[in-house]
């Protein structure tokens, strides 16, 4: 059975209403202290993972909140978003070896010497390998934490998947293997993850994607999306189950229950609002 | 036309793999090839999945046979002489944006797309959003009454040293923050506000010899005036950051990434008086695939699904060249009224 899992990136790479809202909640976010006191309000609510795309503060207030609570971390790699910043600009080769340079010394040696048998498929830019290499490079900077499950960066998953490129998803099952972790699949598209991925969709212990009663962010549709939860409830984990902010959380949760799904993503502001929703509840109880 | 719209793809950089990516999704598309002067790309391609054949000519891909459409993704200075070779089969055009580097090659490009009689098409990617939509759809109605004036940001976390992509160097891509960045709400703004008349701006390098920021006052055509603020040194913000507030005489409406607030003061075309929100998943995503969760999400499957029909139809999409030549003006005017400190006005 899934639990809540918190939904954990850098502020910076999240949607907000509006730019104040942004600079506030990136200010505030840059903060470990912040960041894991949001770890321990969503304890509180249930949250019994994290799913983490991690840098640096992230990192550091997983480090401080592991020490207090078992609450695994669903490691999500690499951080595409700051990838795409450095491809831009440098290219791939030039982005993967800017990452590459980031790391620390030790993990420079170990991350360098299995590169090295990726030397030629990084040279002729091979979408697998580059992902690969570069996810193992954020994979070592996790060393210290407890990561249970593996998960590809969406950005990285959909375009996997819309070519239909197989070996990457089982670079992510080897990489977990090596680990002795689960691996998992984040994607807005599970239709498509499912007839891509055929009997290997089963090896990936978790698949989040959005579910909710708007049918928000739900590929190719609602209905198609729902057809598959119901074949295997038990390995969806839904996330936007409040269709944005659009649905209650509690008609959100009403309506993946019904569909048989268990467990739910919630993000940092799901976690304030029903955290001060039940510290007034139980003021107004006293 | 063949059943599926067969198209080619110029250009196998970033946004050719992810318009190749979409051909190949869709149900009405079909990639027949990729157009590259760097054939070592062909390995790289084919390990994405994007198993259409690399040419290293135009010429050489037609002559493996004519696509019905080219998507454009060369980098920008090289828009025009690349329009003009595919013009020469007689094939619709997508232009990534923006269209040139410089007004006359963008107004040369529409004359030639014009001349040839093929629909055409523009890379504005963020006027597919269907929250976009809607607030067009909403202004368009005359919810806000007459409009008088609009206030717009367009911030990203982008350049904080010098870079060196082509991206980033002025001459290739046309500018700065202002042509590659700003544009996408200029977009935004032509589809709602119509032709631009005149433009006022001031632009700032930052950190490198291109525009890092820029302040805008924009005057259409129609009337409405109003400001834009962008930048790409702005912290704190991975994805384009994009809002806009606009006011008319019965209310305001504010754009936001996945919602738009409404305050009437008076009932509009169905709309109540007082606030309301009208929530991105109010509005039909019209989506089979999300190639791009966090930066441009449905809308690029929306942006081609409106290419293919209106080349079925022989019609020209809504966010035709026309469009594309009217955002390349307000480009032109930033750059041409921060050079002279004058107003630059458009006939």
């Amino acid at each position: 059975m899934n639990d809540l899992v918190l939904d954990l990136k850098p502020p910076e790479a999240r949607h907000y209403h509006s730019w104040r809202d942004r600079i506030h909640s990136v200010a505030r976010f840059h903060q470990p202290d912040e960041v894991h006191a949001l770890c321990e309000k969503a304890y509180d609510l249930g949250a019994r993972a994290v799913l983490a795309v991690v840098d640096p503060t992230i990192r550091e207030a997983l480090t401080a909140f592991q020490q207090w609570r078992p609450v695994p971390v669903w490691a999500v790699v690499p951080n595409m978003q700051a990838f795409i910043r450095d491809l831009t600009d440098l290219g791939m080769v030039g982005a993967a070896r800017a990452r590459f340079m980031r790391l620390r010394l030790t993990d420079m040696l170990r991350v360098g010497l299995g590169a090295v048998a990726q030397v030629k498929g990084v040279l002729k830019k091979d979408f697998a390998t580059g992902v690969n290499l570069v996810a193992g490079m954020e994979l070592a900077g996790l060393r210290g934490l407890t990561v249970s499950r593996l998960f590809l960066h969406p950005q990285a998953t959909e375009v996997a998947l819309a070519g239909g490129v197989t070996g990457v998803f089982t670079n992510v099952l080897k990489q977990a293997e090596r680990l002795g972790v689960d691996a998992g699949i984040v994607t807005n598209n599970p239709v498509r993850a499912a007839e891509v991925l055929g009997d290997d969709f089963r090896r990936f212990a978790v698949v989040v994607s959005p579910c909710n009663p708007k049918g928000y962010k739900m590929f190719p549709s609602r209905e198609a999306c729902e057809r598959l939860f119901r074949s295997d409830p038990g390995r969806f984990l839904p996330s936007e189950i409040t269709a944005g902010g659009a649905v209650s959380w509690a008609g959100g949760l009403a309506y993946v229950r019904a569909l048989g799904l268990t467990g739910a993503l919630v993000d940092p502001t799901q976690v304030e609002e029903a955290f001060h929703g039940r510290a007034t509840a139980r003021a107004s109880a006293l | 036309m063949s059943e599926k719209l067969r198209a080619a793809v110029v250009g196998a950089g970033r946004m050719g793999m992810i318009h190749g990516h979409l051909l190949q999704v869709h149900p009405e598309t079909e990639l027949v090839g990729f157009v590259d002067r760097d054939q070592s790309l062909a390995a790289h391609l084919a390990s994405q999945g994007l198993r259409a054949p690399l040419h290293p000519s135009i010429d050489a891909l037609v002559a493996a046979g004519k696509p019905d459409a080219f998507f454009i993704c060369t980098p920008t200075h090289t828009h025009l002489p690349v329009v003009r070779e595919c013009l020469k089969h007689k094939a619709h055009l997508f232009v990534e944006k923006p269209l040139a580097t410089t007004l006359e090659d963008s107004a040369a490009i529409l004359a030639a797309a014009t001349e040839a009689g093929v629909t055409h098409a523009g890379g504005y990617v963020y006027t597919h959003l269907p929250v976009v939509k809607a607030a067009h759809d909403l202004v368009q109605a005359g919810v806000l009454g007459e409009l008088i004036r609009f206030t717009s940001h367009a911030y990203i976390s982008e350049v904080f040293s010098q870079k060196q992509g082509w991206f980033f160097q002025r001459e290739q891509a046309g500018g700065g923050v202002v042509a590659n960045m700003g544009s996408h709400l200029f977009a935004i703004l032509s589809w709602l506000f119509g032709p631009i008349r005149r433009v006022v701006g001031t632009t700032r390098s930052h950190f490198t010899a291109s525009d890092d920021s820029a302040q805008v006052l924009l005057t259409f055509a129609s009337g409405v005036t109003g400001m834009v603020d962008t930048s790409w040194s702005m912290p704190g913000t991975q994805m384009l950051d994009y809002g806009l507030t606009v006011d008319g005489k019965n209310g305001t409406l504010v754009l936001e990434r996945e919602r738009i607030l409404l305050h009437l003061l008076a009932p509009a075309a169905g709309n109540e008086a007082g606030w309301s929100e009208i929530h991105a998943s109010d509005v039909p995503a019209d989506t089979a695939f999300d190639i791009s969760p966090h930066i441009g999400g449905e809308a690029f499957y929306r942006q081609l699904s409106a290419f293919v029909t209106a080349c079925r139809s022989g019609t020209q999409p809504f966010c035709s060249l026309v469009e594309s030549l009217n955002v390349q003006r307000m480009i032109d005017g930033v750059y041409r009224s921060a050079a002279s400190g004058d107003p630059v006005t458009f006939a």
